[in-house]
């Protein structure tokens, strides 16, 4: 019994992780000796790859802090807008938060790649294009379903009797969310953050229509672009290096954040 | 005074979802191209005359549908065995959960480059693994050609999409099994029920909203399929991988026909409500049949 | 009262100095200029660029944006930042068959004020096309580019000139074992694939489009010929089946590591095969497409352009700076240094670059045969209508007949529907 779950357990780890460990091993080898794999080679491993991907114009450390502004703008507003609005959907009448929730599940289920020639005109009229912070409009308003539902799930789990305790103290309704409610659904809150940070990471449609200065592309937007950076030969060593230092951040996000990660997919799940 | 503050978040999906939508239904009866200058001109539904007669739209929605449903199950049947590894207790669970749903962290152009590598011919690895077991001559041909030969390419591109976004089902199975109190199999295995059998009798019963909304959310996020299928294939070989958020793409970005790209849009957008409606009734008719029958 | 005044007259004072010192500066400031190129141009291009600057200092500022290489994802590159409206960019080096719709669009600056007709007819005769759209020039190209068929001087005396040659000398070069493959091109499907349908439609005496009209000629016997001999390329073995695969680096790379005996490329290709460490050194000659007996044989117009964008500031400053980048020395340089093609006749006979380069003559006789993809605002959809039915040949899935129908039908549409909306 255990060793077939050992057994699985290895399938599991493979199947994760086995295209990434080629492209780190993929990385690591000139461009020669991938092209005839096998044979030996003097100069099998290189540092070439990451060294032709960090001094590129711009280097690519320019893009992953360009994602990293675009994910930490949008989580801001997202979170400053969903939380006033999760706690109000608590409050409301059941029959208008019912539709709202189902609004919202609606919403979050929208396969948001169809917006993208309107997002570009509104970018347009509303002169929002080449502007990181002008990203954080679309994606906060995408992540914002489900953001909503997942903070008002967590309200809704606050027993009512601690608000009404605040209330009695003589606290306001802004004091009540800002010192009682809104540090107690601090976990919620985490695990919001971090989907809707992935989230701004990692879109690509838009950013892809919404930016045309190279210097302030995103991740995901720079990595598909070096797919065609070169005439002369194909650079998969290049495109590894890439995709490696693309990962790596959130190799360490999906370290650290595991469990908040889980929770707020899982809460999500039960209450959505 | 308290639902004043819903309205700011009301307003910013308003604006990125329901303005769109609007936009691209007055759109679609205009024709707004190249040939028009880019100034949008009535033109009587021509555009979706159009799309009624477009041979490409019905087979990338034959595509898109085909690349969603196959995705789709493949996920939701190794998201359920992976769900049901990870909700046993071992030591060292939590890491491999971490490394489990890595793959979903990442950005899908970021992989999707790294699979146009793996399945590379004549350098990837698939191709060099299936030339040392001698697959190719199955088929009595040279190389495989994943990325080259349309009854392949698709499967690779499913392949993509089954190794990013099954950690995610994953983890929605996983909450649903947590909710499952450990008492019923306890019942269950009390009265002398085979523990295969308590997969079926309380496991698949107690997880179907949660196996239900998976299925939903993917099934919708596969219909609208794009990253994936622009930087691993472009499309290609033959058409063979468009999708239809591509093809409204590349009708806008490429040919500059706006009115059409909308109207591509809209139909896509409608079709899917429609499959999303009819397999909301199935699931339906089936509870109600259920309940008859008890 | 008074201290309120001189208040206000301090402020004024202030301000003004403020406005006139910026303008001062303003005036003194130079003039930017910002050009967006694919990346291996704006690398190749960056010494030119530096002496210009140089040159210029303290009156224009030219700026390089490097952009994606591959030509589609440059466009949508371009596209994009042009529909955002506001585009960073002055000027553009845009792809000639994107000329039509960029100008239809309204996008580009007629380039007439700028360059008179005496400069036009300096160019060489295939240069000359593809420039204009509507009796206005949008558009001077930095290079010349037509496609070439290269061959390796080792294996074979002397070029295939026709397609039942080029099969011919291929089958027997791999059957005595010397190259896995005869000859390799753009299979993949995307723009390539059109250039390359072109030259060999043209070879078997047919037409894509007849200029002038909307005459379609896909479905014409010579249109399934060609396409036929594409497929049966792969199908016999003289190419290899991840031909259909294939854009230029991958194309490059196989011939490069001598896998086959041919190879169908653009003329920049030849400074990497000539490379010191490339191993076909020295071992490869240049030619024209195969045409079958009684047809002549052509090479697809390709080449980058400049356009200036009608949103710049400063198109005056944009258009010196690209007569600089296109200048006779500016053009020794690439072609020097990075084999682009130069694009003034003189430059064909130009002594230092003969002695050079042997494959300069080639190189003129070949642009002397260009043709051009049809000119029109709707050329992508029909191109991509191509592509895709071309595709399904080469990969099996179509019959040859029945795909090329297709492509003859859709074309038909897309053209009339261009034309009732016009």
């Amino acid at each position: 019994m255990i060793r077939t779950r050992n057994l699985w357990i290895t399938v599991l780890l493979l199947w994760s992780l086995a295209p990434l460990l080629w492209q780190l091993y993929t990385s690591f080898c000139s461009n020669e000796s991938l092209i005839h794999t096998f044979a030996t080679h003097q100069h099998r491993w290189t540092l070439e790859n990451y060294r032709q991907v960090l001094t590129a114009n711009p280097p690519f450390w320019r893009y992953l802090l360009n994602s990293a502004f675009v994910g930490i703008s949008s989580t801001g507003l997202t979170l400053l807008l969903a939380i006033p609005a999760a706690y109000s959907l608590v409050k409301v009448p059941q029959n208008f938060a019912r539709g709202a929730r189902l609004f919202l599940l609606g919403a979050a289920l929208f396969p948001y790649v169809l917006l993208f020639l309107a997002l570009l005109e509104i970018a347009r009229s509303l002169n929002l294009g080449n502007n990181l912070l002008a990203l954080s409009f679309p994606y906060a308003a995408l992540s914002m379903p489900l953001a909503v539902l997942l903070l008002s799930s967590a309200f809704r789990d606050l027993p009512s009797e601690i608000e009404e305790a605040a209330r009695l103290e003589g606290l306001g309704l802004w004091q009540r969310l800002r010192w009682v409610l809104i540090p107690l659904i601090g976990p919620a809150t985490a695990s919001t953050a971090i989907l809707v940070f992935l989230f701004s990471w990692n879109e690509y449609p838009i950013a892809l229509t919404w930016i045309s200065t190279t210097d302030l592309l995103t991740l995901p937007v720079a990595i598909a672009r070096i797919a065609g950076s070169s005439v002369y030969s194909i650079p998969y060593g290049a495109y590894a290096a890439a995709t490696v230092l693309g990962s790596l951040p959130l190799l360490l996000l999906v370290i650290i954040f595991q469990r908040q990660i889980v929770s707020g997919l899982t809460q999500g799940a039960i209450k959505g | 005074m308290i639902q004043l503050l819903l309205l700011p978040a009301a307003l910013l999906i308003a604006l990125i979802f329901g303005i769109p939508l609007l936009r691209y239904l007055w759109l679609s009866f205009h024709a707004d191209s190249v040939i028009t200058s880019l100034v949008a001109i009535p033109n009587n539904g021509a555009n979706w005359f159009r799309l009624f007669n477009d041979q490409r739209f019905w087979q990338d929605t034959y595509q898109t549908a085909r690349f969603a449903f196959v995705s789709v199950s493949l996920e939701i049947f190794l998201a359920l065995g992976i769900a049901l590894l990870l909700d046993q207790r071992w030591r060292g669970r939590g890491v491999v959960r971490a490394i489990t749903l890595l793959p979903w962290a990442l950005p899908t152009t970021v992989m999707a480059l790294g699979w146009r590598w793996i399945f590379n011919t004549p350098n990837g690895p698939i191709e060099q693994f299936a030339k040392l077991i001698g697959l190719q001559h199955l088929y009595g041909l040279q190389d495989l050609n994943i990325l080259a030969n349309p009854s392949l390419t698709w499967l690779a591109t499913v392949v993509g999409d089954v190794w990013k976004t099954t950690p995610f089902v994953a983890l929605i199975l996983l909450a649903g099994l947590q909710t499952i109190p450990n008492d019923l199999y306890e019942a269950f295995d009390l009265e002398g029920g085979k523990p295969c059998a308590g997969l079926f009798k309380i496991t698949l019963p107690l997880l179907q909203p949660y196996l239900l909304l998976g299925l939903l959310f993917r099934l919708a996020q596969a219909f609208g399929v794009f990253d994936l299928i622009q930087v691993m294939t472009g499309g290609g070989p033959a058409s063979s991988t468009e999708s239809l958020a591509l093809y409204a793409y590349l009708n806008a970005m490429r040919f500059l026909d706006f009115g059409y790209s909308a109207t591509v849009m809209i139909a896509s957008f409608l079709l899917l409500v429609f499959i999303c409606l009819f397999g909301w009734l199935v699931i339906h008719q089936t509870k109600h049949f259920r309940e008859v029958v008890k | 009262m008074t201290s309120k005044r001189a208040w206000a007259l301090a402020i004024l004072l202030l301000l003004t100095s403020f406005a006139l010192v910026t303008s001062w500066a303003l005036i003194l400031r130079p003039i930017q200029v910002n050009i967006l190129m694919p990346a291996s141009i704006a690398k190749s291009t960056a010494g030119l660029v530096r002496q210009f600057n140089n040159d210029h200092h303290g009156y224009i500022n030219l700026q390089v944006t490097q952009g994606p290489q591959d030509t589609e994802a440059m466009s949508d590159l371009a596209i994009s930042s042009l529909l955002l409206g506001k585009s960073p960019y002055d000027a553009l080096l845009i792809d000639v068959h994107w000329l039509p719709k960029y100008a239809r669009a309204g996008w580009l600056t007629p380039l007439d004020p700028w360059i008179e007709q005496q400069e036009i007819d300096s160019l060489a005769p295939g240069a000359q096309l593809g420039n204009s759209y509507d009796d206005h020039l949008y558009r001077w190209p930095l290079m010349a580019d037509m496609g070439l068929l290269y061959w390796r001087t080792d294996l074979i005396s002397k070029p295939p000139r026709t397609p039942e040659e080029l099969v011919k000398v291929s089958q027997r070069l791999q059957q005595e074992g010397k190259v896995p493959y005869g000859y390799i091109w753009q299979g993949r499907q995307y723009e390539g694939l059109s250039c390359v349908f072109l030259e060999v439609l043209d070879g078997f005496g047919g037409q894509w489009l007849t200029p002038g009209t909307d005459a379609v000629g896909l479905d014409s016997s010579a249109s399934v010929k060609a396409a036929g001999w594409l497929r049966d390329l792969i199908i016999s073995g003289v190419s290899p089946e991840a031909v259909v695969n294939y854009s230029e680096p991958e194309t490059l790379q196989a011939f490069k590591s001598g896998d086959a005996a041919l190879m169908r490329n653009w003329p920049y290709a030849w400074g990497e095969v000539q490379k010191d460490n490339s191993p076909i050194k020295g071992k490869v000659g240049v030619t024209t497409m195969v045409a079958a007996p009684g047809h002549t044989s052509t090479a697809t117009l390709g080449s980058w352009g400049f356009s200036i964008l009608k949103g710049s500031s400063n198109p005056e400053a944009a258009a010196e700076a690209i007569a600089f980048l296109t200048s006779t020395y500016a053009q020794k340089q690439l072609f020097l240094n990075y084999s682009y093609t130069p694009t003034k006749a003189t430059l064909f006979k130009d002594p230092e670059l003969l002695s050079k380069s042997q494959i300069l003559p080639d190189l003129a006789k070949a642009l002397q045969h260009t043709e051009q993809r049809p000119q029109t605002p709707v050329y992508a959809q029909i191109s991509d209508v191509l592509q895709r039915q071309l595709s399904s040949i080469l990969t099996s899935q179509g019959e040859l007949k029945t795909a090329m129908d297709r492509a003859q039908v859709n074309t038909e549409q897309i053209l009339l529907a261009a034309g009732e909306t016009r």
